[in-house]
């Protein structure tokens, strides 16, 4: 049992401490506990009843909101950020990463907050024009002007990588909008520590004015109940699909936009090209090693099922299964900086492993869920645990043809490793129209290279098929008179 | 106690512990489990080397495990089965019919040489399992969350002592004894087919009750194997508008909404039943058998209603499956249920599909093993927990009633085993209780978020099904 560690409620520029009597205990990861002040006290330091108080951040131009977060930027350092070590700490013994890759996140999160980086966010998502006044939508003389106005926003946040409680701080502040976070169980001390970092850096910042952070308990009715009404929230951003929204969903009425990022999970279409030469075998294997192993296989870019075309004779299997092998092999190379072999076995997954190896007619078993491994599939079908898939263990499935997969994607079904490229063109529309969310490269045969490649992304691309950055603000219409009208009115006055 | 050790083995014949239940709960109960582990050892060895070399599932296993011998209980830890493998067949098996490979995949779990049956004019799972009775097999599906049925390979040869355990649990729960008090039985449940909460009812019910006649149902149909196995993937094919093209047999489209019409008549069904039921059996001696949450619906109604069930004495109820997240704010249920029913005794027992010896609940809330059951409780790590005191962990066990598949088995049940034999009730053995969980509704118990994985749909079709 470790010790209890304090956590303080992050509101609007003060940190609120859990004092003798202004405290409630939550349980964490792997045993963490920790205080909070009581958050039933503190619905009115989370919520902003009146929205007009964000006219501190409207009138801050955007350019004076991107120098502000760069200078947060620099000073969100492992090596000398206090916060962040206690984050990283907590984040650790949450345990669903591995030191060397948590360290690698928290290394670098400071570059989320480069200028450049968050320039490119807005001008490729709202623009800052539209952030910073009225922007004429018309060609007779800018009688219809648009502007992009800020919210407030209750953000239900992922704890499986510290990334999402960065982006949602930089969200809401290029977005010019009030932003709650209510913390997740598994990671609660990131966005605080990000929070308190900019109370540091300037306490009186509108950024910083409009920043909550607490933790509760999901499904706490009293928590959700009072701040979950349209007039105290505009927006709420829910990872974790239904078990973050369950809880919430009966206060959802007209007037509350339900920004839903659901559990994704990924998959890889491979042609048969993989599996007609060594050269091929080995680059197709990296890259599903690649993009099944980065974070271990806890986030949703992760492959899970790997569709490869081939038959189901005998000889068209062995070649599979060599596949899987080099796969398998390939796990053991990847640097330690994204993969790692796990902690500890997954006892549930090994168990379903174990129960299927048994079956060798249907399915042939290579690796465990500490080193990584690979089911192949001696049929067309995915295995029926696919959901539980973790732990660096991916399913090849064989397929007669790469469209036949179709029917195992859907809108959870984020990211589609492809290769060869050769097969790009004849897959992306159908498995679009599918519900798949983004196609990604998986050749050239250098791991560190395919993994950097993922990393491309310039800032401010669509999110799990939609633009949250757009569907984060209000966008109000000026509609004013023709001139001649304002003119003859003013005639009219005079006389 | 070496005599009494020396006196239990001489009455517990390790070559033939399918015969231990004849000797009926009462003695059974008067023995130490601590005077029942060698017996025990020798027939859990006894039952490997019989099934050694012609279960190809258990071969496998062992062959893995290195294990050729068993002289301890220990030595055959590593062969218990783990609760998957009663249903680790590639579900597309069943939604393409594919009779003759789900066939030979229960060929590996059963000792029985299955390879001779026909199965080439078989087109549903429903009519293969009526074959593989037949041919003197008594499978028994059970279908979990997922609905993907786990097969439980039984046959003619456990019948007998399946027969008398089962006896010997309902005389131990209730003070009743089914072999020479023969009770009209109701219960508020669907009517044969080879689901377990089903068939085992249908079989011993039957007899406990002096007859097929005197077994009474409220529905005298169920649910086939097909639907309550299709029954998700034809949600999903409708919902996309391509229900005919899973071309399935249309009867089974036609039974599929029968089903659904069915379950939404039940609510009303039941109760018009259960009225009769009063009405009819009024100041008779009878047997009630069903859900904890149908006989707790019925009685709140009953009650709401004004209706006072007035039976013999003596008249008893059994139950199972829990609540099933029937809500109430009762402080004790069951006394409400017995005093509504007017019952002398609601009595209840642990057990699942995978094992044949039920365990009865006792007068103390207990549910104490019969020896036929060799307990073992793991840790976190699956490390074997040790033989005493108080132990809570995962309930793994060696069914040595198992006589044509292998019986060692890993549940997915956290139990608290008691080991002392200090249960006030009197009745010795090792005892489960009061509070069973199942680990499965253990995960996504707190708020822990991530963006991975895929969102589980409900399906109320699939929920009413599985009831049963």
């Amino acid at each position: 049992m470790s010790d209890i560690r304090e956590i303080p409620i992050i509101a609007r520029g003060r940190i609120i401490r859990p004092t003798e009597d202004d405290a409630a205990i939550f349980n964490g990861r792997g045993g963490a506990q920790f205080r909070s002040p009581d958050p039933h006290r503190h619905i009115h330091d989370l919520v902003m009843g009146n929205p007009v108080l964000l006219t501190d951040l409207m009138d801050t131009p955007t350019s004076q909101i991107i120098e502000f977060l760069v200078e947060v930027g620099k000073r969100l350092r492992l090596d000398d950020n206090p916060f962040f070590q206690e984050s990283f700490e907590l984040g650790l013994q949450a345990g669903g990463l591995s030191e060397p890759i948590l360290r690698a996140i928290y290394d670098r999160l400071p570059a989320m907050f480069d200028g450049g980086e968050l320039t490119e966010r807005v001008e490729n998502t709202i623009g800052s024009a539209f952030l910073d006044g009225w922007v004429p939508r018309d060609s007779h003389g800018g009688r219809h002007r648009v502007r992009a106005v800020g919210t407030r926003q209750l953000h239900i946040t992922a704890g499986n990588v510290p990334v999402v409680a960065a982006a949602t701080i930089i969200g809401g502040a290029l977005t010019k909008s009030d932003i709650l976070i209510k913390s997740p169980s598994n990671d609660p001390l990131t966005a605080n520590a990000i929070a308190r970092t900019m109370i540091e850096l300037d306490a009186s910042h509108p950024v910083t004015r409009h920043v909550a952070v607490a933790y509760w308990k999901g499904g706490d009715e009293v928590m959700e109940q009072q701040i979950v009404r349209t007039t105290r929230i505009d927006k709420i951003t829910a990872w974790g699909g239904m078990s973050s929204v369950k809880h919430i969903q009966k206060y959802l009425q007209p007037g509350l936009d339900l920004i839903a990022l659901n559990p994704k999970f990924s998959v890889s279409l491979i042609g048969a090209e993989a599996l007609e030469s060594e050269a091929a075998m080995d680059e197709a294997a990296t890259g599903i090693a690649v993009m099944s192993g980065l974070m271990n296989q806890t986030a949703c870019v992760n492959t899970r099922m790997v569709y490869v075309e081939c038959g189901d004779d005998d000889e068209s299997l062995a070649r599979l299964e060599d596949l899987g092998r080099r796969v398998a092999a390939a796990y053991k190379t990847l640097p330690a900086f994204f993969s790692t072999p796990a902690a500890a076995p997954n006892p549930e997954l090994e168990a379903e492993l174990e129960a299927v190896a048994m079956e060798d007619d249907f399915y042939t078993v290579i690796g465990d869920t500490v080193e990584g491994g690979v089911v192949v599939s001696r049929f067309p079908d995915r295995v029926d645990f696919f959901d539980q898939l973790n732990n660096r263990v991916v399913n090849l499935v064989p397929v007669a043809n790469l469209l036949d997969a179709i029917k195992w994607c859907d809108d959870t079904t984020q990211n589609v490793g492809i290769y060869p490229e050769s097969l790009r063109d004849r897959v992306i529309n159908p498995f679009s129209l599918a519900g798949v969310q983004q196609f990604v490269p998986l050749s050239g045969g250098d791991a560190t290279k395919v993994y950097r490649e993922f990393g491309t992304n310039p800032a401010g691309l669509p999110h799990d098929g939609i633009e949250p950055m757009r569907r984060s603000v209000r966008w109000v219409i000026d509609h004013r008179p023709p001139a001649e009208e304002a003119v003859d009115h003013l005639q009219i006055a005079a006389e | 106690m070496a005599e009494a050790a020396l006196a239990t083995k001489t009455v517990l014949d390790p070559a033939h512990a399918e015969h231990w239940p004849d000797l009926g709960f009462e003695a059974l109960y008067a023995m130490s489990w601590r005077d029942c582990l060698e017996a025990q050892t020798e027939a859990l060895r006894h039952r490997f080397q019989r099934m050694s070399g012609s279960l190809p599932a258990l071969d496998k296993l062992a062959a893995k495990e290195g294990i050729t011998t068993v002289d301890s209980i220990e030595d055959a830890l590593p062969l218990m089965f783990d609760h998957r493998v009663f249903k680790n067949y590639p579900l597309s098996l069943i939604e393409t019919r594919n009779i003759p490979k789900l066939h030979a995949w229960l060929g590996r779990l059963t000792t029985h040489d299955l390879s001779g049956m026909e199965l080439s004019d078989l087109t549903t799972i429903e009519a293969w399992l009526d074959r593989l009775d037949e041919h003197g097999m008594i499978v028994t599906t059970s279908s979990g969350t997922t609905g993907k049925l786990s097969f439980v390979p039984r046959s003619q040869t456990e019948y007998p002592a399946w027969e008398r355990s089962y006896m010997i649990m309902l005389h131990a729960a209730l003070g009743v004894d089914p072999y020479t008090d023969k009770l009209e039985t109701f219960a508020p449940s669907y009517r044969g087919g080879h689901q377990t909460a089903l068939k085992v009812p249908m079989m011993f019910n039957t007899f406990a009750a002096g007859g097929v006649e005197h077994y009474h149902t409220l529905y005298q149909t169920h649910m086939s194997a097909d639907l309550m196995s299709l029954a998700g993937r034809m949600q999903a094919a409708e919902d996309r508008g391509e229900l005919e093209r899973l071309g399935l047999d249309p009867a089974l489209l036609t039974a599929r909404q029968e089903m659904i019409a069915l379950a939404k008549r039940r609510p009303q069904d039941l109760a018009d039943w259960f009225e009769a039921l009063f009405e009819g059996w009024r100041g008779k001696r009878i047997k009630i058998s069903g859900l904890g949450g149908d006989l707790l619906r019925t009685a709140i109604d009953g009650s709401n209603k004004g209706i006072k069930p007035s039976f013999a004495p003596g008249s008893v109820a059994f139950y199972g499956g829990g609540l099933k997240g029937f809500k109430h704010d009762l402080p004790d249920w069951e006394a409400y249920v017995c005093d509504f029913f007017g019952m002398e005794k609601l009595g209840t027992g642990y057990g699942m599909s995978e094992v044949i010896s039920q365990s009865p609940r006792c007068s103390h809330g207990n549910y104490h093993l019969m020896p036929m059951i060799v307990p073992v409780l793991f840790d976190a790590d699956m490390k074997p927990l040790p033989r005493e005191g108080k132990q809570t962990g995962r309930f793994g066990f060696f069914d040595l009633l198992a006589q044509t598949y292998w019986g060692g088995f890993i549940s997915g049940d956290e139990v608290t085993l008691h080991w002392e034999e200090d249960c006030g009730c009197g009745r010795k053995q090792p005892y489960v209780g009061p509070a069973i969980s199942r680990y499965a509704d253990k995960e996504g118990g707190d708020d822990k978020i991530t963006c991975a994985g895929t969102a589980k749909a409900y399906d109320d079709f699939l929920s009413f099904v599985s009831e049963g």
